[in-house]
C-alpha cells in the first residue's frame, strides 16, 4: 500500500538517487542475506564452503536471481508488466548487483561462507549508520520523528539485554549472576541509544551497533563453524558455531532490513511503515517457505518408494484424463473476462490447462498406435536387515489397451454427473406426445419391477418365511430374471434408436426437429439409461448374462447406445452452429449435453457389467477387462514377506477408506440435524449457547482423550479387542463437534430474508428449512465435512488406543465381504469390523515405533500417502469452499 | 471501594433471588413441560399424529435401551423406527423431520455428554485415591525435595527421583506436566509472535490476490497430520538438534518448535477473524485522519481486535498442550524433570505422550494414573477454550455497538 503515496519518490528528492539506489541495494542484500540465513540454518549450503565451491554457489544463486529479475525486466520494457514502484526497481537492481558483487567476492577472497555472512552483515551496518548519519546532517530530505518510539526501544531492549547477559556470562564467568547485571547494562544501553536520539540516529545508531557487533565477531572468528559453548555445566545442549552463525545473520538481517526499509522511506510514519511492513512480508515468507517446504521434503524423501513400479495402460490413463478433459475444456470455455489488453494473456491461462492434457493425450496416442511403451527407469532404497539396499524399478505406460472396471466407472460417474448438473431439464420443451408419455410411465414401472426382482433375489427371505413354501417368491423371481433382461436390453435399444431417429428422420430442418421432438430425446436416452441400470442390477442376481452368438447381449448394446448418445451430441451440435436463434440453441444444447451424460452412463453401464458378471467384454482390441491394468504396489499391494519387493501398505489405505466412511456415516446425519434443529427450531437461549460453548470445547479437545474414552468403553463392549468399529466411533466422536459447528455457521449464514419470503409465501416452516434453507447451506455443510474428514483421516493418537498399528500388514480387512445375514436378531452382522486393522498413519507411527527396525524410507512413502490423502481433502474443501462462496457473491 | 460495595450488595441479595428462583421454580417446570410437549407432539397436535409422534418417541427409546441393555432385541424396535418414519414422511412429514431433528440433538448432547461425564467418573476413583500424591515433587538420591518454586511447601514429597512409577507406588504427573509447560511454552514462543504478524499480513496487509494464495496455504499448514510431523522430527530433525547442538538426544526445544508450528495456523485464523471483525468504519476514520496504515493498525485494529488475538493465543496453546503424536514420536523417553528445570535440550515425556505410549502395556495402577492425566488435559485444554470463547464474545459485543 505504500505505493499510493504518489510523491514518494520526490519526497526523498531527485539530487539524492545515491541515497535511495544504496538503501533498495541494502534492502535487498538484507533479504538476500535472509535467505542464506535459512539455507545455512537447514544445511542446504554449508557454513564452511569455500573457495572454488563457494563461487560455485553463488553463481547457481546469480543465475537464479538475473533469471527472476530478468524475466520481469525485460517483460517491463516490453510494456506486458508495468513495475512502475521505484523501490521495486531499485530492490529488484540491488538484489541482482549484491548477488554479482557477492560472487565476486567469493571468487576474490578466499573465506568462507561464514566469513563472508559476517563481511554482508558488516556492510548492511555500515549503510545504515550512513544512511542515518546523513539524514541526520541534512543531507538528504527526510522527515524523522523525534524519537523512534517506545516499540522499537523495547524490541532493541531485550536484543540488547540478551547480547548483554551472554556477554556477561562468558567473559565475567567467574562472578556468580554477572550476567544479569551485564544484561542491565546491554538491554538499558541499546533501548535508551534508541529512544532518546531523533529518529534517522535513533533507528539507525542501534542497527548499526548491533548488526556491526554480529558481523564483526563472525568475521574475526571469534564465533567460527567449530566454535561451541555450553550456557551451563548441566545443560544438555551446547550452542555450536553452526547454529550460532546462521541464527545471527537471520537476526541481523531482520533488524538491517528494518533500518534500512525505514531510511528509505525517509523516517517518519511512512519510515516505520515501511520498516514494520517489511519485517512482515519476511514473516510471511518465512510461513509459506516453511510449509511448502515440509511439503516439498516429504515428496521428495518419500517419492520413490511410493512410485516403484507404478504402471499403468495407455488406454486406461486415456479414460483417466476424460474427467480432467472435460474440466479442462470448461475452464477454457468460460469467458476470459474484459476486453483489456491483457486478456490475451488471460485467454492463454484459459487454454494452457487444456493444451497440456492434448499433449498427454498426443503421447498416450503414439503409445497406443506404435504399441511401444514408456519406461522412466529410477532406483529406491528398501531396507533389509536394517541396511538400505538399492532396487531398480520404472515408472511405465504400458501400451495395453484393457481397462479396469472401475477406472471406467469412475471417471464415468464423475463425467455422468457433470453432465447431468448442467443438462437441467428439457420436461415439457417441444410437442408434448401423448404416447411418449406413457412410454415414460412404462419405462418407470418396468424398472421398478425389475428393482423388486433383484430385491427378492438378493436378500435372504427369514428362515422362517422359507420354511413356509406360500408363495414360490424366488423361484418366480429367478424364472423372471432371464425374460426380465432380454426384455430390458431390447427396450434399451428401441429407445435410443427412437432418441437419434427422431432426430433423423422427418421434415423441417435438423434444428427445429430436434427442438420439436425434445420429449422423444429426453425419454428416448434418459428411459433407456434407467432400464438399463436394471437389467445390468439382474444379471448378476439372477445369475443370467444373455448372448447373442459370442458376444454377450448388455454390454453390445450399452456400447451400441453409448455412441447413439455421441451421435445425438453430434448432430445437435452440428444443428447448433446453423441456428441464430437462442431459444433453439439453449434447447440444442441441453439435447447434445444429455446426449454425453448418456455416452458416459451406458459406458459405465457396460463396465458395470463385466464387474458384476466377471465377463470380460472387447470391441476390437479395446477391453474392458475384470483385471485393470493399472498396477501401483504401494497403495494396491499388501506387503510381501521375503519378496524380492517390498510390496505396499493396502491394507493400511483400505483401513483409512473404512474409518473415515465410518466416521461420516456416524457423525453427519447426527451433527447435521442437531444443527437442523438447534438453529432453525430451538429458540437461541440459554441451552443452545451452552450447547455451542460446549461443543467448541470438545472440538479443541485433545484427540488422545478421545482415543481413551474409546479405549476403555467402546472395546471392552466391543469385542474386548482393537477393533475397526471402535475407531470408526472414536473418529466419529471427534468429528461430530466439528460437524455440529460447521452446519451451524452454514446455517446461521443463510440470510433471513430468505426465510421471511418463503415464510410471506405462506409455506410453513418444514417446507421452508426443506426447499429453502438446507439447500442454501448445504455448500457450506458440505465443505465444513470434508474439511473435518480430512483432519480425522490423519488423525492418529485415538487410533493407536483403539485399532492399534501394525508395521506389516499383510492382509487388508474386508468389511463388504465380511457382511452376513441371519435369520435370527440382528439379522445382519459383520464381525470383520470387530477386527483390528492397519491405517494410514498408524502405519507410520508403527515405523517410528519400531525404531531401528522400522524400514525409514517405507515410513516416508506412507506419510507422503498419508499427506496426499489429507491434503486432497483440504484442497478438495478450500476449492469447493471459495467456489461456492464466489457463486454466492454473484448472486 | 465501589466494587466491593457492589459485591456486598449482590451477597445481600443473593437470599431474596434464591427465594424468587425457589418460588419461580414450579411454574417453570411446567413452562418446560409445556415446552417438552411442542417440541415432541407440537402445540395443537390431532390425535393420529400425537400418537404417531409418541409411538416413534417410545421406539426411538426403546432402541437406545435394548441397545443398552441387550444387543440382540434392537433390530426389532429399529424396523419399528424405519416403520413408523417411512409412514411419518408420508403424513407428517414437518413433524417427522422435526422429531428427528431433536433425535439427532439430543443423540449428539448426549453422546458428547456422556465422553466427558465417563472420563471424569471414571479417573474420581484413582483421584480421590492418590490425591496429591498425583503430583508429588520427587526427591533426588539423599532425599531432599527437588527445588520447585513455591510448590515444594505446598506438594506432597515423592520417593525415589524417578518421576513415574505407578506400578511402584509412584504415580506421580508432575514430570510430565512440566514436560508439558515447556514444550507448550516454546511453541507459544514460536506461535503467538508469527501467528500474530501471519495474521496482520492476511487481514491487513495482503492484496487480495495475495490472501487468496496465502489463506489457503496456511489451512493447509494445518492440514499436515501431526503423526507426518512427527516422522519428520523423528527422522531428520532430531539428529540435525544433535549435529547443532550436540544434544545426546532428542529435546523439548525440537519438540516445542515443531508443536509451535503445529499452532502457528489455529492462531493465525483465530487472530485474522478477529482483526477482520474490527469494522472498517474505525480504521477508514483513522486513514481519513492522515494516519499511515502502520499507525492505524498500531493504534485502532490492534487494540480494538486485543481480545480476539488473546483468545486466538489461548487457543494455540490449548492446541499445543493436546498435540500428542508429533511429541511421541520426537521424545519417546525420559520420565524425569529437565535438569535444571528450564533445560529445554533435555527430554521427558508429556502428558498427552504418556497416555500414548503406555496405554498399550498399562493395567491396574498406571492405567488409573492415566486416566487421571486424560482429564487434567481435558479439563485444562476444555477450560482454555471456554475463556477463549468467553473473550472472544467480549470483543463481538465491543465491537458490536455500530452493527
Amino acid at each position: 500500500m505504500s505505493e499510493g503515496y504518489a510523491g514518494e519518490t520526490a519526497l526523498v528528492g531527485a539530487e539524492s538517487n545515491t541515497y535511495d539506489r544504496a538503501l533498495d541495494a541494502t534492502i535487498a542484500l538484507t533479504v538476500l542475506s535472509f535467505l542464506l540465513g535459512l539455507l545455512t540454518m537447514v544445511r542446504i549450503v554449508g557454513l564452511d564452503t569455500a573457495g572454488v565451491a563457494l563461487t560455485d554457489t553463488f553463481v547457481w544463486l546469480l543465475a537464479l536471481g538475473v533469471g527472476a529479475v530478468g524475466v520481469v525486466a525485460l517483460l517491463d520494457a516490453l510494456a506486458v508488466v508495468l513495475v512502475t514502484s521505484a523501490r521495486v526497481r531499485g530492490v529488484g537492481i540491488g538484489l541482482v548487483a549484491s548477488l554479482a558483487g557477492l560472487t565476486v567476492l567469493a571468487g576474490l577472497l578466499d573465506v568462507t561462507l561464514a566469513t563472508l555472512l559476517g563481511l554482508v552483515l558488516l556492510v548492511e551496518a555500515a549503510v545504515v549508520l550512513g544512511a542515518g548519519v546523513a539524514s541526520h546532517r541534512g543531507v538528504v530530505d527526510t522527515e524523522p520523528s523525534a524519537t523512534p518510539g517506545l516499540l522499537a526501544g523495547g524490541a532493541f531492549g531485550v536484543v540488547g539485554a540478551l547480547i548483554g547477559a551472554a556477554l556477561g556470562g562468558t567473559i565475567l564467568s567467574g562472578l556468580p549472576f554477572a550476567f544479569v547485571g551485564s544484561a542491565l547494562v546491554g538491554g538499558l544501553g541499546l533501548a535508551a541509544l534508541t529512544v532518546l536520539p531523533r529518529e534517522d540516529l535513533g533507528s539507525s545508531l542501534p542497527v548499526a551497533l548491533l548488526v556491526g557487533l554480529l558481523g564483526l565477531v563472525v568475521v574475526t572468528g571469534t564465533i567460527d563453524v567449530g566454535w561451541t559453548w555450553s550456557p551451563g555445566q548441566t545443560i544438555d545442549g551446547d550452542l555450536t558455531g553452526g547454529v550460532v552463525i546462521p541464527l545471527f545473520t537471520l537476526l541481523g538481517s531482520i533488524v538491517a532490513g528494518w533500518g534500512a526499509a525505514k531510511a528509505r522511506a525517509g523516517y517518519g510514519a511512512r519510515g516505520r511503515q515501511y520498516g514494520a511492513f517489511l519485517t512482515i512480508y519476511l514473516n510471511a515468507i518465512l510461513t509459506v517457505a516453511v510449509m511448502v517446504s515440509i511439503v516439498a521434503f516429504v515428496t521428495m524423501q518419500g517419492i520413490t518408494y511410493a512410485i516403484h513400479g507404478f504402471s499403468i495402460g495407455a488406454l486406461s490413463a486415456l479414460v483417466l484424463l476424460t474427467p480432467a478433459l472435460a474440466l479442462a475444456l470448461d475452464w477454457a470455455r468460460t469467458p476470459a473476462g474484459t476486453d483489456e489488453w491483457h486478456s490475451g494473456a488471460r485467454q492463454f491461462l484459459r487454454v494452457t490447462p487444456l493444451a497440456a492434457l492434448g499433449a498427454l493425450v498426443g503421447l498416450l496416442a503414439v503409445v497406443l498406435v506404435t504399441g511401444e511403451a514408456v519406461e522412466i527407469p529410477f532406483t529406491y532404497t528398501v531396507w533389509v536387515n536394517r541396511s538400505p539396499e538399492v532396487l531398480d524399478t520404472a515408472l511405465s505406460i504400458t501400451s495395453r489397451t484393457t481397462v479396469g472396471t472401475l477406472l471406467v466407472v469412475v471417471p464415468g460417474l464423475f463425467l455422468l454427473w457433470f453432465f447431468l448438473r448442467r443438462y437441467g431439464s428439457l420436461r415439457g420443451v417441444g410437442t408434448v406426445r401423448e404416447r411418449l408419455s406413457s412410454v415414460e410411465r412404462a419405462v418407470g414401472l418396468a424398472t421398478g419391477l425389475a428393482l423388486v426382482v433383484v430385491a427378492l433375489l438378493a436378500l435372504p427371505l427369514p428362515d422362517a418365511l422359507a420354511v413356509v413354501p406360500i408363495w414360490p417368491l424366488e423361484a418366480l423371481a429367478a424364472a423372471l430374471a432371464l425374460p426380465l433382461v432380454w426384455l430390458a436390453t431390447l427396450a434399451t435399444g428401441g429407445l435410443v434408436l427412437l432418441a437419434l431417429g427422431s432426430l433423423l428422420a422427418g421434415g423441417d430442418g435438423l434444428a427445429d426437429r430436434a427442438v420439436d421432438r425434445a420429449q422423444a430425446v429426453r425419454v428416448g436416452l434418459g428411459g433407456a439409461l434407467v432400464l438399463l441400470f436394471g437389467a445390468v442390477l439382474l444379471e448378476p442376481t439372477g445369475g443370467v448374462n444373455p448372448s447373442v452368438g459370442p458376444a454377450n447381449l448388455v454390454p453390445v448394446v450399452a456400447v451400441l447406445a453409448a455412441v447413439s448418445s455421441l451421435a445425438v451430441a453430434g448432430l445437435t451440435g452440428i444443428a447448433a452452429r446453423s441456428t441464430a436463434d437462442g431459444g433453439v440453441s439453449r434447447v440444442l444444447g441441453k439435447e447434445g449435453t444429455l446426449g454425453m451424460a448418456g455416452a458416459a452412463g451406458f459406458t459405465v453401464l457396460a463396465a458395470l457389467h463385466v464387474a458384476l458378471t466377471g465377463v470380460d467384454f472387447s470391441v476390437g482390441p479395446l477391453t474392458i477387462g475384470h483385471g485393470g491394468t493399472l498396477s501401483w504396489p504401494m497403495a494396491m499391494d499388501a506387503y510381501i514377506p521375503l519378496g524380492a519387493e517390498p510390496g505396499g501398505i493396502m491394507p493400511a489405505v483400505v483401513g483409512t477408506v473404512w474409518l473415515v466412511v465410518g466416521a461420516a456415516l456416524f457423525a453427519v446425519p447426527l451433527g447435521v440435524g442437531a444443527a437442523v434443529f438447534l438453529t432453525e427450531y430451538a429458540e437461541q437461549g440459554r441451552v443452545t449457547s451452552v450447547v455451542e460453548i460446549a461443543t467448541n470445547a470438545l472440538w479443541s479437545t485433545p484427540s488422545i482423550v478421545f482415543g481413551l474414552f474409546g479405549a476403555a468403553f467402546l472395546i471392552p463392549r466391543l469385542g474386548g479387542d482393537e477393533s475397526l468399529m471402535a475407531g470408526m466411533l472414536v473418529l466419529g466422536f471427534m468429528l461430530l463437534p466439528l460437524v455440529l459447528i460447521t452446519s451451524r455457521e452454514a446455517i446461521k449464514s443463510v440470510p433471513d430474508e430468505y426465510r421471511d419470503a418463503s415464510a410471506a409465501l405462506g409455506v410453513t416452516r418444514w417446507e421452508t428449512i426443506k426447499s429453502v434453507v438446507v439447500p442454501a447451506s448445504m455448500p457450506g455443510v458440505i465443505t465444513g465435512v470434508i474439511l473435518g474428514v480430512g483432519r480425522v483421516a490423519g488423525e492418529t493418537a485415538p487410533l493407536i488406543l483403539v485399532l492399534g498399528s501394525t508395521l506389516n500388514a499383510t492382509e487388508a480387512i474386508d468389511v463388504l465381504g465380511g457382511f452376513q445375514f441371519t435369520a435370527s436378531p440382528p439379522f445382519v452382522y459383520n464381525p470383520t469390523l470387530l477386527e483390528a486393522s492397519a491405517a494410514l498413519p498408524t502405519q507410520v507411527w508403527a515405523v517410528i515405533a519400531a525404531g531401528v527396525s522400522g524400514s525409514p524410507s517405507m515410513g516416508w512413502a506412507s506419510a507422503l500417502l498419508l499427506l496426499v490423502v489429507v491434503l486432497t481433502f483440504y484442497a478438495v474443501g478450500i476449492v469447493a469452499r471459495t467456489y461456492f462462496r464466489r457463486k454466492l457473491d454473484y448472486e | 471501594m465501589s466494587r466491593l460495595a457492589a459485591v456486598a450488595a449482590w451477597v445481600g441479595a443473593l437470599p431474596g433471588r434464591l427465594a424468587r428462583w425457589a418460588l419461580d421454580l414450579p411454574a417453570r417446570l411446567v413452562a418446560g413441560l409445556v415446552a417438552t410437549r411442542r417440541v415432541l407432539v407440537g402445540s395443537d397436535p390431532s390425535p393420529e399424529e400425537a400418537l404417531f409422534s409418541l409411538g416413534l418417541l417410545a421406539s426411538i427409546g426403546a432402541v437406545v435401551v435394548t441397545f443398552l441393555l441387550a444387543n440382540d432385541l434392537t433390530p426389532y424396535p429399529m424396523l419399528a423406527v424405519f416403520g413408523l418414519v417411512a409412514v411419518g414422511w408420508r403424513g407428517y412429514q414437518a413433524r417427522t423431520a422435526k422429531l428427528l431433528t431433536v433425535f439427532a440433538t439430543v443423540g449428539t448432547v448426549l453422546t458428547l455428554g456422556f465422553i466427558t461425564y465417563f472420563l471424569f467418573e471414571r479417573a474420581w476413583e484413582p483421584i480421590t485415591t492418590f490425591g496429591l500424591e498425583l503430583l508429588a515433587i520427587p526427591t533426588d538420591g539423599e532425599g531432599s525435595t527437588r527445588w520447585f518454586f513455591w510448590l515444594d511447601a505446598v506438594l506432597p514429597q515423592g520417593d525415589g527421583p524417578t518421576g513415574w512409577n505407578p506400578a511402584g507406588g509412584n504415580p506421580s504427573l508432575l514430570a510430565a506436566t512440566w514436560a508439558t509447560v515447556i514444550v507448550t511454552l516454546v511453541a507459544g514462543a514460536v506461535a503467538a509472535p508469527l501467528g500474530v504478524l501471519g495474521a496482520l499480513f492476511i487481514a491487513e496487509i495482503a492484496s487480495d490476490g495475495l490472501r487468496e494464495i496465502i489463506k489457503p496455504a496456511v489451512e493447509i499448514l494445518a492440514g499436515i497430520p501431526s503423526i507426518v510431523y512427527g516422522f519428520i522430527g523423528f527422522a531428520v530433525l532430531n539428529s540435525f538438534m544433535q549435529d547443532a547442538f550436540l544434544d545426546p538426544g532428542a529435546s523439548f526445544l525440537i519438540a516445542g518448535l515443531v508443536v509451535g508450528l503445529m499452532a502457528l495456523p489455529t492462531v493465525v485464523s483465530v487472530a485474522e477473524d478477529a482483526i477482520t471483525a474490527v469494522p472498517a468504519a474505525m480504521s477508514d476514520g483513522s486513514i481519513a485522519m492522515g494516519a499511515t496504515e502502520w499507525q492505524t493498525m498500531k493504534a485502532i485494529t490492534i487494540p480494538s481486535a486485543i481480545s480476539g488475538i488473546s483468545a486466538a493465543i489461548i487457543l494455540g496453546l490449548g492446541r499445543a498442550i493436546g498435540e500428542t503424536m508429533a511429541v511421541a514420536a520426537i521424545m519417546a523417553a525420559g520420565t524425569t524433570f529437565a535438569d535444571p528445570l528450564y533445560d529445554v535440550f533435555d527430554q521427558s515425556v508429556t502428558l498427552t505422550s504418556r497416555i500414548a505410549t503406555s496405554y498399550g502395556s498399562a493395567s491396574g495402577t498406571t492405567l488409573d494414573v492415566l486416566f487421571v492425566a486424560g482429564v487434567m488435559l481435558f479439563a485444562i485444554v476444555a477450560g482454555m477454550s471456554v475463556v477463549a470463547q468467553y473473550v472472544e464474545s467480549r470483543l463481538s459485543r465491543d465491537l458490536g455497538g455500530d452493527r
